[in-house]
């Protein structure tokens, strides 16, 4: 089927059949590769985008289902050479071990400090359980989570920010 | 490590103006090392390479799985060479012998051999490319050179002022020779080691720019998926090829030797394919048995033969006779799977009589080998490319998806990328082996008089050999590549090392006691097995801090002070142990509902000692706390030593909890995340990682934190309901 969806900013038309999952056509059709393959039902989170601003699973959320929403993906984060604040505190804090599973992370507290810019503890705990990590960097996920919400650095994404919350709304 | 560094450092000018440095270890016996001249080839085992333009790039020999290579062996090549290690960027390697690790003698890695390997070589690699670029420079200057130093990628002058870029020496500094040894740079002139904190690869898998084995793109690129029999060991005999290849986008359905491949243009419609697939086994030479007959089949042998001696000290029998008290135990472990978060995949591509492999593996030799099996090529015309690896924990030291991707690449002469499903991937892992230990202690009153370790269960050589013997002989003609690995099991030692993975860190039982019996009862079920995050370590240490808590019990002595007593002239065991005690507040009163355990355990020479606080809460087991001492050496890049550690303890307790693969009928009864669990976040419980100072020569981090921590929560539950499990995991209401 023929579809269109905006993808980080960007009108992209597909032609694929329609119960093709989110996930491979950013990955395999628009070539974003940041978004990850993990278990395919919704389990993991590691091909977490963010979806009107919502944040979804890719791997089972079918493109049919999304025609003419808008998409933003790990590649859509920076404002061009300026890394999302999240990037930076990730880099900072030396969050990655095998990183495969860190662009589900910062999707999804992305989308809890665009909602909620000063979280508390249990609120990120609770926003990012649904992600795993086999490395076990759940502690530094929650230390760099912490230290841009602490911080005015997230002056630098208010940009993004500012529309995923539009949407959402 | 004594090595004269003259010996085996070889420079020369490499093309186009770069410099290029290699070093060959020693220790690789029954292989010529350093540059051959009847051939003109090199044996490095890394090599640095500086361009003019001061682009300086380092071969990573071992690969980046979350484990911290990228960073430290960098580190260390950057700390001698004077420069940044950001500076530098690093490239995963080749295969070539040069890269094998010297332990194993394959391209191999795992181990938490890495930093150990690498501490010596890799800093009189930089040391001496910085040394030449010294010696050049003041000869343009017509100084002397020890005059002369270097700083941030610069040669400075004697006077302090001038400077040379490297860039502008690479062409004179390999005419030059170094005489003598090289000194490297005393700890007080470090800059980086034990400093570094970031992680070089940070910011690219913080972009989603690391390319990792599954976002490999070639041009005309298809998709294959794979499936294998839901009984490890059949053959299909029959499946509805026709009916699948009028689906749409299907190019090719044929039968590999692991199985049925369907071949699409796009991912999706290959899956979509499969899941019309109807399949006929033959079942003939399937596994067929379930879980508890494993365990039946261990507890028969264990039975019949008391299994084959590993270290005997003392008296045993005669201690065990006269004692005042025989305590005995028997513990189990299940099966575990590694649940990489990158699934299994491999892309390949064959043309022109070779074959090239994109892919995520711990051990790209063996990788080769894999490939050749199943085309008609040999090792040389198979080139593998390393990716990042989402996640490793051994699962990739074994090629089974290269193998798949190869064969399936052969027959459609495109490139291919075939991906697994978590299911897959959780379905046909192999294993961490299910084991059966039997202990059995003499006291007398409360002095532990004889240690009786009775291990049950396969060894992994007997699964990993099949490719490893071959790639220690590439050369061998591939009709020998069975025989390889069958005298590889039989002559141990010549082919393969001698097999530990089923009694390592049980033999290094470090408590004084005078009558010690372990033994190893050899036998195999017939389910797939290999290397899993401390593998050996990881369920002989639950057996043995388990049992030494019980006997702490029996005697009535605090667990501690029980350990402690038999460490004496032990001071790196006492050292962590203390430390783990005192970071833990062992002394004061623990919150109600709560209980502690302790364990402490060395694997891949680091010594760790944990203590857990942990509890029941709606009737599930919650951990709250984990303090843990670790003394691994001298500490390269100390943030990424607290992540191992730490990621470790949480492998540990996600095995502790939920670990848990079992059979019915030969079929894997667990599939994705929901039935094989991992810790969430939720779940964290608040870690502390005490690193004790030193000027040991380094040792592994990867795999040290998870030995210990099953058993010290076992032993804190216990110490909380006053009932012991003795069999994982470990259940709430145990």
């Amino acid at each position: 089927m023929a579809l269109s969806l905006t993808v980080n900013g960007e009108q992209r038309s597909l032609d694929i059949e329609g119960d093709t999952p989110l996930l491979w056509v950013l990955r395999d059709e628009l070539g974003l590769k940041g978004t990850k393959f993990g278990c395919g039902v919704g389990l993991c989170g590691a091909c977490t985008v963010h979806l009107n601003g919502q944040p979804v699973r890719s791997c089972s959320t079918s493109v049919e289902s999304v025609a003419g929403g808008d998409v933003t993906t790990i590649e859509g984060l920076a404002n061009g050479d300026q890394l999302h604040a999240l990037q930076e505190a990730w880099i900072a804090e030396g969050v990655p071990q095998c990183g495969y599973c860190q662009s589900g992370q910062i999707m999804s507290a992305a989308h809890l400090l665009a909602n909620n810019p000063a979280p508390a503890r249990d609120e990120i705990v609770a926003a990012m359980t649904g992600n795993l990590c086999r490395c076990g960097t759940y502690s530094r996920i929650i230390a760099a989570v912490e230290s841009v919400a602490r911080s005015s650095s997230m002056e630098g994404s208010l940009a993004y920010d500012a529309a995923v919350v539009g949407e959402a709304n | 490590m004594a090595m004269n560094r003259r010996d085996f450092l070889k420079v020369s000018a490499g093309t186009s103006g770069s410099l290029m440095l290699s070093l060959s270890l020693p220790g690789c016996s029954g292989m010529p090392t350093g540059y051959v001249q009847e051939t003109g080839e090199w044996k490095p085992d890394a090599w640095l390479e500086i361009t003019t333009n001061d682009e300086i790039h380092f071969t990573l020999a071992r690969v980046e799985m979350g484990q911290g290579t990228y960073t430290g062996l960098t580190t260390l090549i950057a700390e001698e060479l004077e420069v940044d290690p950001e500076a530098i960027t690093p490239r995963f390697a080749p295969v070539a012998p040069e890269y094998r690790n010297p332990l194993y003698k394959l391209q191999l890695t795992g181990g938490s051999t890495s930093i150990s390997t690498s501490w010596e070589p890799l800093r009189t690699a930089g040391a001496s490319a910085r040394h030449m670029l010294i010696l050049a420079a003041a000869r343009v200057w017509q100084v002397d050179a020890a005059e002369c130093s270097a700083r941030q990628g610069r040669v400075v002058h004697p006077n302090g002022l001038d400077s040379m870029r490297y860039g502008q020496l690479v062409e004179l500094a390999p005419k030059e020779v170094i005489r003598g040894d090289i000194a490297l740079k005393p700890a007080s002139e470090w800059k980086y080691i034990g400093k570094q904190r970031r992680r070089l690869d940070a910011r690219a898998k913080s972009t989603g720019t690391a390319v990792y084995g599954i976002d490999v793109e070639l041009p005309g690129m298809v998709y294959g998926v794979v499936s294998r029999s839901p009984r490890y060991g059949a053959r299909a005999k029959a499946f509805n090829e026709s009916e699948l290849r009028a689906m749409p986008g299907v190019l090719d359905v044929f039968e590999i030797e692991r199985g049925v491949a369907i071949v699409a243009d796009k991912y999706w419609r290959a899956r979509k394919a499969q899941d019309a697939l109807k399949a006929e086994w033959d079942n003939a030479d399937a596994l067929s048995l379930s879980t508890d007959e494993v365990f039946a089949s261990y507890r028969k042998a264990a039975d019949e033969d008391r299994g084959e001696s590993e270290r005997s000290e003392g008296d045993y029998d005669a201690a065990v006779g006269r004692a005042g008290k025989v305590f005995e135990a028997e513990y189990s472990q299940p099966y575990l799977a590694h649940s990489t978060m990158e699934p299994m995949n491999a892309t390949a591509w064959y043309r022109d009589d070779s074959i090239e492999v994109w892919a995520p593996t711990q051990a790209p030799d063996l990788g080769r080998i894999a490939a050749a099996r199943v085309t008609d090529l040999s090792p040389d015309d198979v080139t593998i490319n390393t990716t990042f690896l989402g996640g490793g924990f051994g699962r990739r030291l074994t090629q089974d998806y290269i193998e798949e991707a190869a064969a399936v690449a052969y027959r459609v002469k495109k490139p291919v990328k075939v991906i697994w499903s978590r299911e897959e991937d959780t379905q046909h892992d192999l294993y961490r082996p299910a084991m059966l230990h039997r202990m059995q202690a003499g006291l007398d009153g409360s002095q532990l008089t004889g240690w009786h370790h009775q291990i049950v269960g396969p060894q992994l050589l007997d699964w990993y050999v099949r490719n490893a013997a071959p790639a220690q002989y590439p050369w061998a003609p591939k009709f020998m590549y069975d025989t390889l690995g069958k005298v590889g099991l039989l002559a141990e030692g010549i082919a393969t090392p001698r097999d530990m993975s089923a009694i390592e860190g049980a033999i290094e039982y470090p408590y004084n006691v005078d009558n010690i019996d372990i033994r190893h009862t050899h036998t195999d079920p017939g389910v797939p097995v290999t290397f899993w995050r401390s593998v050996g370590y990881s369920h002989n240490g639950f057996a043995v801090e388990t049992f030494m808590d019980e006997l702490a019990h029996e005697t009535g002595e605090d667990p501690y002070q029980f350990r402690r007593k038999l460490l004496a002239g032990q001071p790196r065991y006492l050292e962590v142990l203390d430390r783990a005690v005192r970071l833990a507040g062992w002394d004061t009163p623990v919150a109600e509902g709560r209980g502690r355990g302790i364990a402490l355990f060395k694997s891949f020479g680091t010594f760790v000692a944990q203590v857990v606080e942990a509890g029941l809460e709606n009737g599930v087991i919650k951990v709250y706390k984990v303090a843990c001492a670790v003394d691994c050496g001298q500490v390269v890049n100390p943030r990424i030593v607290e992540d191992q550690i730490e990621g470790g303890i949480i492998f540990g307790l996600t095995a502790a909890l939920y670990g848990e693969i079992t059979f019915e009928g030969g079929q894997v009864q667990q599939s994705n995340f929901h039935d094989y669990q991992l810790m969430r976040q939720y779940e964290l419980p608040e870690v502390t990682v005490d690193i004790v100072p030193s000027t040991e020569a380094p040792t592994g981090v990867g795999e040290p934190g998870v030995p210990p921590v099953i058993p010290a929560l076992g032993n804190a539950l216990f110490a909380l309901t006053g009932k012991r499990q003795r069999s994982l995991p470990l259940k709430a209401d145990g």
